[in-house]
């Protein structure tokens, strides 16, 4: 039985709102387009499962966003006091303040989050917040919870195959990879098909390919899956 | 006997109601003197009057149908002029008009008349200010930390939340002179924070020099921490009781914090002997706050003690519609009330539901209906936390089609049983993102070229075969669910 991937190896070109495949997501990414601009708006909470993009939009409108981004992970909200971050968020001349998995902050750090969207409230500073469930079934503390759910809500909806082959392309042509259409399709039809699993093969292929100094053709991709997932 | 009548009513009354409403409304009741066979009833403010008249006259009566087999006419009233009753009292003596008002007057006329009574009463003007040395720069708006978008006339007042908003607004005309503390609770998202910096905004507006400072717990807390790390303990003091009015939010996170609740116990008892207002608000009433000291959570309730309720549908239409009209849009009534019908618990998600369907809207240029609504909000209500597992479809298809789970693992290859399991095939494709392999494998250690096949014939037969595609749609529908 294939297991999941859990490789975190980032795609090479960084983020963007230009790079991510849409497919169901039009209205998102247009609206976060919008928000890249001067006015970023009001604050957006975005859900969607594991490997749908999420970090990929956030870091995408941190980078481009007019009116100065910062992201922040979760982890960096964990492991700092909250006067600390409360003191960084005062100081900071961004006006977009975007969080990042929401669903996994400690109860110390939902303090701090909670302090943070009430000073972005008062300061007119916009927030965008992604998490893994709607607003409804965030294991958040209730007034965090709530005031998670009082921002504009996007679900981000998973890409079909042909989408997913789309974004196989353009990764692999962003890493310059040459690739047979028969190893994406084989992918799909052998691989777990959610989007981290699909990238992290396509970087072990790229990696194998020059290690090893091989096209990356179907036995090559065969290979790899034997040695490395099963 | 109207005593013992009353007995009997209290006991009822005691059983029906939670033990915190019946300690609030109905144990401060007293039985009044009267001439006639009518129940004269005593409410110690006009707040529980109100309430009473409002909440429970009807059942006082149904009760008294019940013990006398006959109608009881039962009068409200507030304590007589020379009785010893709180501060407030004052004002209700002057004002029988609107204290002993018949039941059937329209809530809003009865609130109306409440706030023309405050009105006349004498303002008093904000004492001196003894110092504002502790935050500098920013004019008396910035320093207050008040939001002016939260006013009184933007607050959407229904039952829920009428007696916090006219408490509120009674004390905002009569900082420190009314109920001190006022004590306001209710779960989250139901417009504390609104009221209390409504209630602040208030003050201000009649006194631009009033000191007003609205703290969340949680900031009130942090000062308290830098003031220790900072060794500025007195500067910490001297700002907090030079305050006119103190707002202080969400209490109950006070839990614990000892050093918190000591300076916080200090500062109160500053506050309350100079006449200064204090505003609480809380997730629940004073008794019930959890790891707060007893000297603290007894002074909670020296004043006034409200609740905010949640809002009940009308209200939550209203709600919305008040915010549409803030954003210019226009929302029909049948909008809002499906929003309205599927978000119950607080306001803050309401919100969030109506900015989705007035994005989703505008981003497909169509005007806001009622299906634009339903399809806008598809996500956000149909939200589901559970993943989907092959073990689940599994489940459900069998169930639909009526088969055992254990068919879908079985080599049996009837039709009745190949096709709901190449229905499941298709179903764990479309909606896990396992593989083909590991689909094959839990359906019974199935080739993945099986499932291959199961999922094109799938794809092909749905185009042609109506029955077929509508039982994919319900067997989709119900595994969102």
């Amino acid at each position: 039985m294939m297991r999941q991937l859990l490789l975190d190896i980032r795609p090479i070109a960084a983020p963007s709102l230009n790079n991510f495949v849409a497919g169901g997501n039009r209205d998102l990414l247009a609206h976060l387009r919008a928000m890249a601009g001067d006015e970023p708006g009001s604050s957006v909470y975005l859900w969607g499962d594991s490997g749908s993009g999420r970090t990929h939009l956030l870091r995408a409108l941190a980078a481009e966003s007019k009116a100065r981004g910062l992201y922040l992970e979760v982890d960096q909200i964990n492991f700092t006091a909250a006067d600390t971050l409360i003191g960084a968020l005062e100081a900071t001349h961004a006006k977009l303040w975007l969080f990042d998995d929401i669903h996994l902050l400690e109860p110390d750090a939902q303090i701090a989050l909670f302090r943070a969207v009430n000073l972005a409230h008062a300061r007119g500073v916009t927030v965008v917040a992604a998490g893994n469930s709607a607003p409804r079934d965030l294991p958040l503390r209730e007034d965090l919870r709530t005031r998670i759910g009082q921002m504009l809500p996007f679900c981000i909806q998973p890409l079909h195959d042909e989408e997913r082959i789309e974004l196989l392309h353009a990764h692999a042509a962003a890493r310059g990879m040459k690739v047979d259409q028969e190893v994406f399709d084989y992918l799909l039809r052998h691989g777990r098909r959610d989007i981290r699993s699909l990238l992290g093969i396509l970087d072990l292929l790229d990696e194998h390919s020059l290690t090893r100094q091989r096209p990356v053709t179907l036995p090559l991709l065969r290979e790899v899956m034997q040695t490395r997932l099963i | 006997m109207m005593q013992q009548f009353w007995e009997v009513c209290l006991s009822r009354f005691e059983q029906e109601l939670p033990a915190q409403q019946y300690q609030t409304w109905i144990k401060g009741l007293r039985i009044g003197p009267s001439e006639d066979d009518s129940l004269a009833i005593v409410a110690p403010n006009r707040f529980v009057l109100q309430w009473v008249r409002e909440r429970y006259l009807s059942r006082i009566e149904a009760l008294g149908l019940e013990y006398f087999s006959q109608p009881l006419s039962v009068r409200l009233s507030l304590p007589e002029a020379g009785t010893r009753t709180p501060a407030p009292a004052a004002a209700d003596e002057r004002t029988p008009a609107a204290s002993t008002a018949a039941p059937e007057q329209p809530e809003r006329n009865r609130v109306a008349a409440l706030r023309a009574d405050s009105t006349d009463s004498t303002r008093v003007a904000a004492p001196a200010i003894l110092t504002r040395s502790v935050i500098d720069g920013g004019g008396e708006r910035d320093r207050s930390r008040l939001n002016p978008g939260f006013t009184f006339d933007n607050l959407v007042t229904g039952r829920a939340n009428e007696l916090a908003r006219a408490a509120a607004v009674q004390v905002a005309q009569n900082p420190g002179m009314s109920y001190n503390p006022i004590f306001i609770y209710g779960g989250v998202g139901l417009g504390k924070t609104h009221l209390v910096h409504a209630l602040g905004n208030e003050v201000m507006r009649h006194n631009p020099d009033a000191v007003i400072r609205y703290v969340h717990a949680d900031d009130y807390y942090a000062d308290v921490v830098r003031a220790y790390q900072q060794k500025s303990f007195d500067a910490f003091k001297r700002y907090y009781r030079s305050l006119d009015v103190l707002l202080i939010d969400d209490i109950q996170f006070f839990n614990n914090k000892t050093r918190t609740q000591e300076e916080f116990f200090y500062a109160f008892n500053a506050l309350t002997d100079a006449k200064k207002q204090i505003v609480i608000t809380c997730d629940t009433y004073p008794k019930n706050i959890q790891g707060v000291e007893e000297r603290l959570t007894t002074r909670f309730g020296w004043g006034l003690t409200v609740q905010i309720e949640p809002p009940e549908l009308e209200m939550r239409v209203a709600i919305l519609k008040k915010k549409a009209e803030m954003e210019r849009v226009k929302v029909g009534e049948d909008v809002a009330f499906l929003i309205a019908k599927n978000i119950r618990s607080n306001v803050r998600e309401l919100e969030g539901a109506l900015k989705k369907v007035i994005a989703f809207a505008h981003f497909h240029t169509v005007p806001i209906s009622v299906e634009v609504a339903r399809e806008a909000l598809k996500d956000l209500l149909g939200a589901h936390n559970r993943q989907i597992t092959l073990e689940f479809i599994q489940k459900t298809v069998s169930d639909y089609y009526k088969i055992k789970v254990s068919e879908m693992y079985s080599k049996k290859r009837t039709r009745a049983i190949a096709r709901p399991r190449q229905v499941a095939m298709f179903l764990a494709k479309e909606l896990t993102p396992e593989s083909y392999p590991a689909i094959g494998e839990s359906f019974g250690g199935r080739d993945h070229t099986t499932v291959l096949h199961a999922c094109r014939t799938i794809a092909d037969l749905r185009l042609k075969d109506e029955v077929l595609n509508h039982d994919l749609h319900v067997l989709i529908q119900t595994l969102r669910k």
